[in-house]
């Protein structure tokens, strides 16, 4: 099948480009053809075989190179599509928004430049995953935790880029970011923060340095390649303490975040505390096979018995108590006491859990930095294999909670699908994540799928809730739900987008920025 | 442009931590280890495992187990993705690792 080619680019031009381009970084790091095919999106929306197609991709190793490719496709209007490793699969993997965008492939350039136990933080290449890093740590016995998201293989930079959160104190992820270089679109090489000023030792120790600051632009966003970042890494606690509560009812959402809330800003709550339903929780261990075998949402009954086999509510809150025992005995008590309050909630401890695979025995190690791919059994519920995230974020209150579990809970099953979600509370705000699992190789079911996420956004902003990161096939869609103002969100990004990227050669269409040339009257 | 050698060069110096994360020519093991373990290891919290066990029967679920898979096939599937595995980039799993990987696989 012939690939793509990018919007105003003859297939002259896209072959210079490469031939370019493997003179900088070698023949053996530019794929085209065939060999382009894993940069593809594995679970598309789209029904068509060309939306979202790269056309080819380029690795580069160092930052050097990167500046030489982005001279080259500023020279040939080459567009790129920026990934650190292209394993944000619930948003697109490495596809890009624009069809025929040569993906600018960042995972080769994969080093730890520097771990500091004394401080915690780690300064690190796009191409270093959680894995990698965590593994590092281990070698080196040093006395750090990480913070991950559920699946371990992506990039440490990347997920912080994309606003990805993890489940420790320090799980909001762009929040422990700390100092970039970026590589600008004429290949201009800038430092954020303290390392703009030539030999400052605290580049990953403060954020702000001296003027406005900037590395918040560069997150979600195609102004920039950010080529390093520092990330703050929690030090290991003298003690660590997770557990599991689980409550009966669906209705049991309003109460539980009316509880949660003063607990998290209180700091009795200290973790990325998430509140799982019982789907999401079942599918990471069974399938929906083993439960009902007829088609559309599983019924009630099924509900009640996989809470039995699993031990499990209708709602899973999972948390952990991080520091000396005397502190975490105080802490628990203090939220024992708190979620007692809810009639049939039930308290377990990792030793309470005998069967094993268990959530919480799973989620205890989540919750302590150990990066994982458990979670991906979720993508096993219907044996699909699909799957995208609907993630609208709103006040952590009760009745936001139950107003938009009703509101996307109703939608999903009308579509006939199961509602996979979570609660997360990162502070003051409540992210509610929905995961539709669906089957990739289904026509019907990619279409039904289509309908209801547009229907989702169109309601959910209507009432206020905006998505918080979303799949490259929806980027239009979600910034035209942040249109205040006639826009003038968007407007500015546009301006910042032409002022650091003339020719718009990176990441056309990220988080709806489109270049001057592709902007044809948006928004 | 602005001269960032020196800059990667003080960091060598002062923090003596620079490394890459991959090792250069692993072993068909030790690239499974790096790239499939975590879902295809023995266990039953392994994404892999458990599919294929459900799909294909228990006595396939454990790729390292299984005697039946053409080296082809599993360069095939690593690099188009099947169902919920996405297909793996030649820029990190490289073709040389792969097809160490497709042989120790496909013994």
């Amino acid at each position: 099948m012939a690939e793509a080619l990018p919007a105003g680019i003859s297939a002259r031009q896209l072959n210079e480009a490469l031939t370019r381009f493997r003179k900088i970084v070698g023949d053996s790091w530019v794929f085209s053809g065939e060999k382009a095919r894993s940069y593809h999106d594995p679970y598309p929306v789209a029904d068509d075989t060309q939306s979202h197609r790269a056309s080819a991709a380029v690795a580069p190793a160092s930052t050097e190179e990167v500046q030489q490719i982005a001279k080259i496709a500023n020279d040939l209007r080459i567009p790129l599509w920026v990934v650190s490793r292209g394993k944000n699969f619930a948003y697109g993997g490495a596809a890009p928004v624009l069809a025929g965008s040569v993906v600018l492939d960042l995972s080769r350039m994969n080093r730890i430049l520097e771990v500091s136990e004394k401080f915690g933080y780690a300064l690190v290449e796009p191409g270093v995953s959680y894995f990698d890093l965590y593994n590092y740590i281990q070698e080196k016995k040093l006395k750090l935790w990480l913070d991950v998201p559920d699946p371990g293989w992506g990039s440490v930079m990347g997920n912080a880029l994309d606003h990805g959160v993890g489940y420790t104190p320090y799980g909001d992820h762009f929040g422990m970011q700390c100092g970039m270089e970026v590589v600008l679109a004429t290949g201009e090489v800038v430092r954020t923060g303290m390392g703009a000023m030539p030999g400052s030792n605290a580049w990953q120790l403060f954020k702000y340095g001296f003027g406005p600051y900037v590395d918040g632009i560069f997150s979600q966003s195609n102004f920039g390649i950010v080529t390093k970042m520092g990330i703050w890494l929690m030090p290991e606690p003298p003690g660590y303490r997770p557990y599991m509560i689980t409550f009966p009812r669906e209705e049991d959402i309003e109460q539980v975040v009316e509880i949660v809330r003063p607990l998290k800003l209180g700091n009795v709550i200290q973790n990325g505390a998430t509140i799982r339903s019982l789907v999401l929780d079942a599918a990471i261990f069974s399938t929906k096979s083993q439960y009902f075998s007829g088609k559309g949402p599983i019924p009630d009954s099924a509900a009640r018995q996989i809470m039995a086999d699993h031990d499990i509510g209708m709602w899973n809150f999972c948390g952990a108590l991080y520091g000396p025992p005397p502190v975490t005995d105080a802490l628990w008590a203090a939220t024992r006491d708190a979620f007692s309050a809810i009639p049939g909630a039930k308290f377990y401890f990792p030793e309470d859990r005998r069967k094993s695979p268990d959530i919480l025995l799973h989620r205890a190690e989540t919750m302590r930095g150990v990066p994982k791919l458990t979670e991906f059994n979720f993508l096993n519920w219907n044996g699909g294999g699909g799957h995208v995230g609907f993630s609208p974020v709103s006040p952590s209150t009760g009745e936001d909670a139950i107003k938009q579990y009703r509101m996307v809970s109703g939608r999903v099953r009308e579509a006939g699908f199961d509602y996979m979600g979570l609660m997360a509370i990162g502070f003051k705000e409540l992210h509610h994540v929905t995961v539709i699992v669906y089957d990739q190789n289904d026509r019907d079911e990619r279409r039904r799928l289509d309908e209801l996420f547009r229907t989702m956004v169109r309601e959910a902003a209507a009432e206020g809730y905006g998505e918080y990161r979303t799949h490259i096939h929806y980027m239009d869609t979600i910034a035209g739900t942040y249109g205040w103002n006639d826009n003038a969100l968007m407007k500015m990004n546009q301006k910042i987008k032409d002022a650091l990227d003339p020719n718009g050669i990176l990441s056309a269409g990220k988080s709806g920025i489109w270049p001057r040339h592709l902007r044809g009257g948006k928004p | 442009m602005k001269p960032i050698v020196p800059i990667v060069s003080t960091l060598l110096l002062t923090c003596g931590v620079m490394r890459p994360a991959i090792a250069a020519e692993p072993s068909g093991k030790e690239v499974f280890q790096q790239y499939c373990s975590h879902c295809h290891s023995p266990g039953d919290d392994q994404p892999g495992t458990l599919q294929l066990g459900k799909t294909r029967g228990k006595d396939k679920a454990l790729l390292t187990a299984r005697t039946d898979l053409p080296p082809a096939y599993i360069t095939l599937i690593v690099r188009n993705g099947l169902r919920a595995m996405p297909p793996f980039a030649p820029s990190d799993l490289t073709d040389a690792k792969l097809e160490t990987l497709a042989q120790y696989l496909g013994r």
